[in-house]
């Protein structure tokens, strides 16, 4: 086919329009609702929103509980066991029930921050602001070392870390600043990174499969064409984005079972 | 670090085997930035360039072996 043929086909006309912006960490950012208060942009208002439904949503699942349970009351006991059994027994062993609690609340609350990222309305997914993710590492990370330090003592907690039995004496002067470093910077450093960005791409992806549709369906026919491409994208992302939430969500939760199951553990 | 010995069931080992990959990744990350930053450090105090780089090759080696002796040896 002729370009004139093509362009009969009125197929590459269309307006001159400003080049496509990229979404970017800028497309992060919120005004504040009211006033200039960091207290109510929308990472924060989505935050205390996720407070407020989780706790409504356990507290009217258990204040009625039956032998024969609700529908409500099966769906919380389900994830509830699910923290409890999959995670808390099986990585902590037997002392796991007093970090049962700890664990359920991350769970619950990151589960739900992340799936804020594709409920219609919301869309954000309030952990792929770092300042959240890191919050709650700071607890993690506490938690840990404050359980070893009370059951080994600190001495001992750090001698455990840093010197291994049964390698030669030299090695230790190598070996020992990267048990340091695992410990105490590299552990709380990915488990907030790996939330953080697992999220913040993502919803990057979302944002720009769906503007991207969006700027080329007011475009040529040929883009209005491809923008058909682009919205299913951005849909089919949209429920592999539920996978990395949920799957996030629990290695979130994982990590800090393992991380307070070597600090109980014995021997490093 | 290994896990408390209570119930050795095969969910613990699949728990075990996820323990490892993250710890893997963490002590791989600790050798790469702990010794080529201290190499990096000499660097920058002795004008050399070379330092860094045996710093990494140091601190790869050292996470491979400390891998090993924390998951591969027994």
């Amino acid at each position: 086919m002729t370009i004139e043929k093509w362009n009969s086909l009125n197929l590459l006309e269309g307006e001159v329009r400003p080049g496509f912006r990229a979404p970017d960490a800028g497309d992060f950012v919120f005004p504040s609702i009211f006033g200039d208060s960091v207290l109510t942009t929308k990472p924060v208002i989505l935050v205390f929103f996720s407070v407020i439904l989780v706790s409504t949503f356990f507290i009217a699942s258990s204040r009625k509980a039956l032998v024969v349970p609700s529908k409500i009351q099966f769906a919380g006991e389900m994830v509830y066991g699910f923290v409890r059994n999959e995670i808390g027994k099986d990585v902590i062993g037997s002392e796991f029930q007093r970090f049962v609690p700890f664990l359920f609340t991350i769970f619950t609350f990151v589960l739900t921050n992340n799936i804020f990222g594709i409920i219609p309305l919301i869309q954000f997914p309030t952990m792929s602001r770092i300042g959240f993710p890191v919050a709650i590492t700071i607890f993690v990370y506490l938690t840990y070392h404050f359980v070893a330090i009370r059951k080994h003592g600190l001495f001992k907690y750090l001698k455990d870390m840093c010197f291994m039995p049964g390698i030669p004496k030299f090695m230790y002067v190598i070996l020992a600043p990267l048990e340091l470093a695992t410990y105490f910077v590299i552990r709380p450093l990915t488990l907030a990174m790996r939330l953080f960005g697992n999220m913040f791409a993502g919803h990057l992806l979302l944002i720009l499969f769906t503007l991207g549709g969006e700027y080329m369906l007011h475009d040529k026919l040929i883009m209005k064409i491809f923008s058909v491409f682009s919205f299913g994208f951005s849909l089919g992302f949209t429920f592999f984005e539920f996978f990395v939430q949920c799957l996030q969500a629990y290695i979130f939760t994982l990590l800090s079972a393992l991380y307070i199951a070597g600090a109980l553990a014995d021997e490093h | 670090m290994s896990l408390s010995n209570s119930n050795q069931d095969d969910s613990k080992n699949s728990q075990n085997e996820e323990n490892a990959l993250w710890s893997i990744v963490g002590y791989l990350l600790a050798g790469l930035f702990i010794w080529g930053g201290i190499g990096w450090g000499f660097d920058r105090w002795l004008g050399t360039t070379y330092c860094v780089l045996i710093g990494l090759f140091l601190g790869a080696g050292a996470s491979v072996y400390l891998v090993w002796l924390r998951f591969g040896r027994d």
